[in-house]
């Protein structure tokens, strides 16, 4: 069944309607052939039958005579006259030979077994007819003819050859009409198939298929845009609830760090200040998670545009490291080698990504191990390198952890976030048609991502990576 | 000493925004509905306007345009801030003097509009 289902849907259809001809006809075929033949059968046992009669009246008298020669010359007379009866013979009331003419071909095994009975009977192309001869009305014998049929083997091989020719010519017919028919029918579901690829492909649900027929194919075009419909309707409403989510759940946290920072410049004393402090902390980290589920939901919804200009590379780097190590004081940053370069890139995306995996860095870094950060231009592309000391990423998910709410097996509970943070990394900078990735050395692990210098619209689209998840 | 506006439909943005800037030496006014705001710059006159974008019936964004657009208003800078930071995209055809995205940090809030108040 798995070979036929791997058939196109045309060629199935076409075999469907070939081998359906092809059935009705050889059963067509068969059934005129039998009729052929059994009107034949018909005709020559009614034409041998009445030969039969006139020679079971010629050689009555012979018989009731017992004049043995003239039953011989009635016979001779009959096969000079029909040549396809191969034997003839007349036989007593006691069924005894009386007189019998034989030619090249005749059965005697067939005179053996129909001897004694009366009627007309076919058996492999031969033809018996035996009547009984009378006297009036008295039984005084029978006669027994033995008949070739050698026009029934050439009739049945041509109405064979015909019946093979005429069907040939038929199914051919049949497999052209319906290839032209069903090459128009799946031309249309080819081309619904095509559309649906590109809205997989594109995420673009604006595009319908126009069809104007009645018929399943033009229901299935019809409920698909309907679909599409619904697609649209479900992500107008989705945009519409990021925009009130962004700004429902800001809006209080804005006054919560407001207060807190309002708070700790007011408090000199310890321990209220580092209360304060923690908590001015702990609603940046509040901050960091709403802003990271708004971005998810922005990428998942094709929100997420960039906002190109052009800054200086170095400093960008410079400023988040020096904003990275307020937060960690233990773990220095180190801004080793430096790109020198004007990019044309959204500045604020790519500060989240280098903030993301600075902190990343942090967050797996021993203690007073440096976390050494580097930029470099090459060709037409800027590299960074954020490497860290800690334990490295786990072998063979080098892939995985770029992977929506992915979480470090094996690490310690106090890690926390989402598992969005790399995510969030790879959709920028694959937007920016660059590249990211991982890779683990000795010591720890170093988180190199690629960024086109000249900005993601001036360089070619070859990126073999999907930046739509 | 410089004269701020700060228009927004939470009042709790209000309280805590005149807060920080009246401890660094600013006059604040705030303004919860947008609906007065002509009456109120006619009255304060403000240095600097510091216009929330989402005021639920209206867009600050417009209410700016407006502002750039009368003759009486054209000169006062005005900052517009959201919670949305999409809005930041295509902010200068409003002729905006700034943008600020919330939450935000009362420095940086504190620094901008000095340094932009008239």
């Amino acid at each position: 069944m798995t070979a036929f289902n791997n058939i196109s849907i045309r060629n199935k259809l076409v075999l469907m309607q070939v081998f359906t001809s092809a059935l009705v006809l050889g059963i067509f075929a068969t059934f005129y052939i039998i009729t052929e033949i059994q009107n034949y059968k018909n005709r020559k046992a009614k034409d041998v039958q009445s030969i039969a009669a006139v020679v079971a009246q010629n050689s009555a008298s012979s018989l009731q005579f017992q004049d043995n020669q003239a039953a011989q010359a009635t016979l001779a007379e009959l096969h000079a006259v029909s040549p396809d009866v191969v034997y003839s013979a007349i036989l007593d009331q006691d069924h005894h030979v009386f007189a019998s003419v034989g030619r090249a071909g005749s059965d005697t095994a067939l005179f053996r077994e129909y001897r004694n009975s009366v009627g007309a009977f076919f058996s492999a192309g031969t033809l018996i007819v035996v009547r009984t001869i009378s006297n009036n009305t008295d039984k005084i014998g029978s006669i027994y003819l033995q008949v070739r049929l050698n026009e029934l083997a050439r009739m049945r091989s041509y109405l064979f050859r015909l019946a093979m020719v005429l069907s040939g010519i038929a199914v051919l017919a049949a497999f052209l009409i319906s290839f032209v028919l069903q090459t128009y029918i799946s031309s249309r579901l080819l081309a619904l198939v095509r559309t649906m690829r590109r809205v997989g492909d594109t995420g673009d649900y604006t595009l319908t298929l126009a069809d104007e027929g009645t018929d399943e194919i033009s229901v299935l075009i019809s409920v698909f845009n309907s679909l599409l419909l619904q697609i649209r309707e479900n992500e107008r409403r989705k945009d519409e609830f990021i925009g009130v989510a962004s700004h429902e759940l800001k809006t209080p946290l804005t006054n919560v760090k407001g207060y807190l920072e309002i708070l700790r410049s007011m408090e000199e004393r310890n321990p209220q200040r580092q209360l304060v402090d923690r908590a001015f902390l702990n609603a940046g980290k509040l901050e960091k998670l709403i802003e990271d589920l708004l971005d998810v939901t922005k990428i998942q919804t094709g929100q997420m545009q960039l906002n190109l200009t052009e800054f200086d590379f170095d400093e960008l780097v410079s400023e988040t490291i020096a904003s990275a190590q307020m937060l960690s004081k233990d773990r220095p940053i180190v801004f080793e080698a430096k790109a020198a370069r004007q990019v044309r890139a959204d500045r604020q995306r790519i500060e989240q990504v280098l903030a993301n995996l600075l902190s990343n860095a942090v967050k797996y870094s021993t203690d007073g191990k440096p976390i050494v950060v580097t930029a470099v231009a090459t060709g037409g592309d800027i590299i960074v390198e954020v490497a860290d000391q800690g334990e490295g990423v786990p072998a063979g998910e080098e892939n995985a952890i770029f992977g929506r709410f992915y979480r470090a097996k094996g690490v310690s509970q106090h890690i926390s976030g989402f598992g969005l943070g790399l995510y969030i990394c790879r959709d920028i900078i694959q937007r920016h048609r660059g590249r990211i990735w991982v890779r683990n050395r000795e010591d720890g692990a170093s988180f190199l991502f690629q960024l086109p210098i000249a900005g993601p619209d001036f360089k070619q689209q070859h990126s073999s990576t999907k930046s739509s998840m | 000493m410089k004269k701020v506006l700060v228009v927004d439909d939470d009042t709790d943005i209000l309280e805590l925004v005149k807060l920080a800037l009246t401890m660094n030496g600013l006059e604040v006014s705030v303004l919860s509905r947008w609906e007065r705001i002509d009456d109120t710059i006619r009255e304060f006159m403000p240095g600097l306007i510091l216009l929330d974008i989402s005021l639920g019936t209206a867009d600050g964004r417009e209410i700016c345009r407006k502002l750039k657009a009368a003759e009486a208003t054209k000169d006062i800078p005005v900052i517009l801030f959201s919670a949305n930071i999409e809005f930041q995209k295509g902010i200068d055809q409003y002729q905006a003097e700034g943008f600020i995205a919330k939450p935000f940090e009362l420095r940086k809030l504190v620094e901008t509009v000095r340094a932009s108040a008239r």
